[in-house]
Parts: structure tokens; C-alpha cells; sequence
């Protein structure tokens, strides 16, 4: 399938891409993680900044939180780089830290959108937002024949919107999701199938 | 036709995303696919879908990545500073043990002549040369603790729920 151009695809180097890399520039990577290398950090932060930005807005809805947890994701990055496992994508690993720093704040404040997160195979149904409520996925809209898809995001729940964005958007192996979930293979599955629907039947008639 | 076909179709068609499709199912797909317009269009409905959701804009901050990377390494700097003035403890410790060991049998002997000196019985004279070689060395260790429970202190008061990925 191709992918339209977007400011994502701009912002992959190949150089650090870490979907394209190989065993021995995963070694490379771990070592200088390892080595606490500030250079490599600013490289990395450069590279996956627009990709680790997007995962953290689809997740809490705040952009200011946001921003908070981009930079606390990169501080752990830092402090626990001698945990990388050489043998998984770097962007998984991220995305992992990303969530536990997400579910940490979930716990601390009492934040909707996070608070989905905690228990979604719950089973309860959920009620979709005012579409009122104006949120930071909603400033996003620029585009009219996007806008109706980027509504319709924000009356699905978080882990279904995490889900589809690591698939769809990342295009990460639904074992990586897994990975990132800390979830079955089969509950990554259960959330993509029910995710696509929710986002399908979100949308208003006679869009997408 | 039944609705069976139509929704074995988005059901495969959902799946094709997702986890993929046999050579089989793939071939029974694009059949229906092309005889029924209602599943067709679904199908390019879903599509749309997804390259609208990939198509999401994302506006960033432009200094978010020069903050986030002074911040990095403020604290990359802070690790240095600690390890350094580890390694220093260390040091400053392996040198007061190694001092202590050359120095035994002097410190033996002045402690004998001394007890002979006040006449104390010798456990006394024992308890005091194990307190005089040990307290450099518990000192030295009393420090050591307590600069890594500071610096695990730090690491707890930022949360501490980062996993070993594996």
C-alpha cells in the first residue's frame, strides 16, 4: 500500500531509521544508550521527535501533558539505556517507555482519556465525547476531507486509538504492539478488530 | 445473494489488514470484491479510512527537541558528575583499606606495647585494633550508601515503572 506523503515521512532519516536497521546498527545503538552518548541522544530525539510526539497526543489528548512526557520519555531513554534489547526495534522500546510514563500519570491524576488505558478489555461500552469538547486532536484538523476521520478518533477510547496508530500509522508487527502493550498477541488482535470498527462506526454518514 | 458472503468478505477484508490473508481467502476476496459494489466500496471506504488516520497533521512545537535534548543532557551530565565522584570514593576507600592492612602490624604492636603499658587484659586490647582498623572502613562504606541512596532517591521521586523490555 503506498503512503502519501506527510510531515512523517520527511522526518525519517534512513541513516537511524530503526525499521531499516540492521543487527549490527542495533548493537551500535544499545552500546551508545549503554555509554549514556548525548550525541546519539540528540540524534535519536531529532529522528523519532515527530513519531514519539504523535503516540503521546493519541494517548493522553493534551498536548501540554504531552510535552511533558516527550521530554520524561527521552530522560528514561537516557537514565535506562543499559536496558535496550538490541534485538527489538528502538521504537518499540520508546513507545514502552512512553506508555508506562502515560499510565503513571494516569494513576497520579484522574484524566479520562488516560484512564481508559487502565482496563480496557473491561467490556463496559463507552460513551462517546461531547464533540463539543475541544481538545488537542481537534486542533489538528486542517484538512476538510481528514476532519471528519480526526472527529471521529476522538470518540473511540485511547487503547483503541494506540492500537490503530501503531499499526496503521507506525506499522509496527502486531508482536511489537504486543511488545509495546505489554498485552497477548491475541488481545492486540481483539483491539485492532474492534478498533477499526469503533473508528468506522464513528464516522459520520457518507465520510471516508 | 445471503449476507453471509458480504460479511465473510469485510470480515476477511479486516483481517487482510490486520494479520493478513491465506493465498485461498486472498483469492475468494478479490473475487467478491470485484462482483459485489456494496463490499467493493466498503472496502475503499476502509482504505480511505486509513489513510486519513495516517494523514492525521501533527503540529509540534519547533523548540521541543532542543528543550527535551538540554534537558537530556543536563541529566547526562549530572550521571557523569556522579559516577566520577564514585569513582573518586572508591578510590579514596580501596587506598584507607590498603593502608590499614600495611599498617596492621604496626598498629598491633602499638597496641600491645600500650596494653602492657596500663596493664588492660587483651580482648580489650583486641576489641580496640578491630575498632581502629574497621571504623575508616565502615565510615567509608556508611558514605558510600548513603551517595546511592540519594541517587535512588532522585530516580524514585521521577517514578520508577520503566520495565526491562525483553
Amino acid at each position: 500500500m503506498n503512503r502519501p506523503a506527510s510531515i512523517f515521512t520527511a522526518t525519517r532519516s534512513p541513516l537511524l531509521f530503526a525499521g531499516l536497521m540492521t543487527t549490527d546498527d542495533n548493537s551500535a545503538l544499545a552500546a551508545g544508550l549503554r555509554r549514556r552518548d548525548p550525541e546519539l541522544l540528540d540524534r535519536l530525539i531529532d529522528q523519532f521527535q515527530h513519531r514519539l510526539y504523535r503516540y503521546l497526543i493519541f494517548l493522553t489528548g493534551d498536548r501540554a501533558l504531552a510535552e511533558d512526557l516527550f521530554q520524561e520519555t527521552w530522560v528514561r531513554v537516557l537514565e535506562r539505556g543499559h536496558q535496550y534489547n538490541r534485538k527489538s526495534k528502538f521504537e518499540s522500546w520508546l513507545f514502552a517507555i512512553a506508555r508506562n510514563l502515560v499510565i503513571d500519570v494516569s494513576r497520579r491524576k484522574k484524566i479520562r482519556s488516560l484512564e481508559e488505558l487502565g482496563n480496557p478489555e473491561s467490556d463496559q461500552p463507552y460513551e462517546p465525547p461531547d464533540e463539543r469538547c475541544a481538545s488537542v486532536l481537534q486542533m489538528m484538523v486542517t484538512r476538510e476531507n481528514e476532519q471528519a476521520v480526526q472527529l471521529s478518533l476522538l470518540k473511540i477510547p485511547a487503547y483503541y486509538r494506540e492500537v490503530l496508530l501503531l499499526r496503521f500509522h507506525e506499522e509496527l508487527g502486531l508482536e511489537e504492539i504486543a511488545a509495546v502493550l505489554a498485552t497477548p498477541l491475541s488481545t492486540v488482535k481483539s483491539r485492532l478488530y474492534r478498533g477499526l470498527a469503533a473508528l468506522k462506526s464513528a464516522l459520520p454518514q457518507g465520510a471516508a | 445473494m445471503s449476507e453471509k458472503p458480504h460479511e465473510r468478505a469485510q470480515q476477511l477484508f479486516s483481517q487482510s489488514l490486520i494479520e493478513g490473508l491465506s493465498s485461498a481467502d486472498q483469492t475468494w476476496l478479490e473475487a467478491h470484491l470485484r462482483e459485489c459494489a456494496a463490499c467493493a466500496q466498503h472496502a475503499a471506504a476502509t482504505r480511505e479510512l486509513l489513510r486519513a488516520l495516517r494523514n492525521v497533521p501533527l503540529f509540534i512545537p519547533s523548540d521541543l527537541a532542543a528543550r527535551t535534548q538540554l534537558r537530556v543532557r543536563l541529566r547526562a551530565q549530572e550521571f557523569a558528575a556522579a559516577a566520577n565522584s564514585g569513582a573518586v570514593l572508591w578510590i579514596i576507600t580501596a587506598a584507607s583499606w590498603l593502608v590499614g592492612v600495611l599498617s596492621a602490624p604496626l598498629v598491633w604492636r602499638g597496641f600491645a606495647w600500650l596494653g602492657t603499658q596500663l596493664s588492660l587484659p587483651k580482648p580489650i586490647l583486641e576489641l580496640g585494633f578491630v575498632l581502629w582498623w574497621a571504623v575508616p572502613a565502615l565510615v567509608a562504606l556508611a558514605a558510600v550508601l548513603h551517595q546511592r541512596g540519594a541517587s535512588n532517591g532522585i530516580r524514585n521521586s521521577r517514578g520508577d515503572h520503566v520495565r526491562r523490555f525483553e
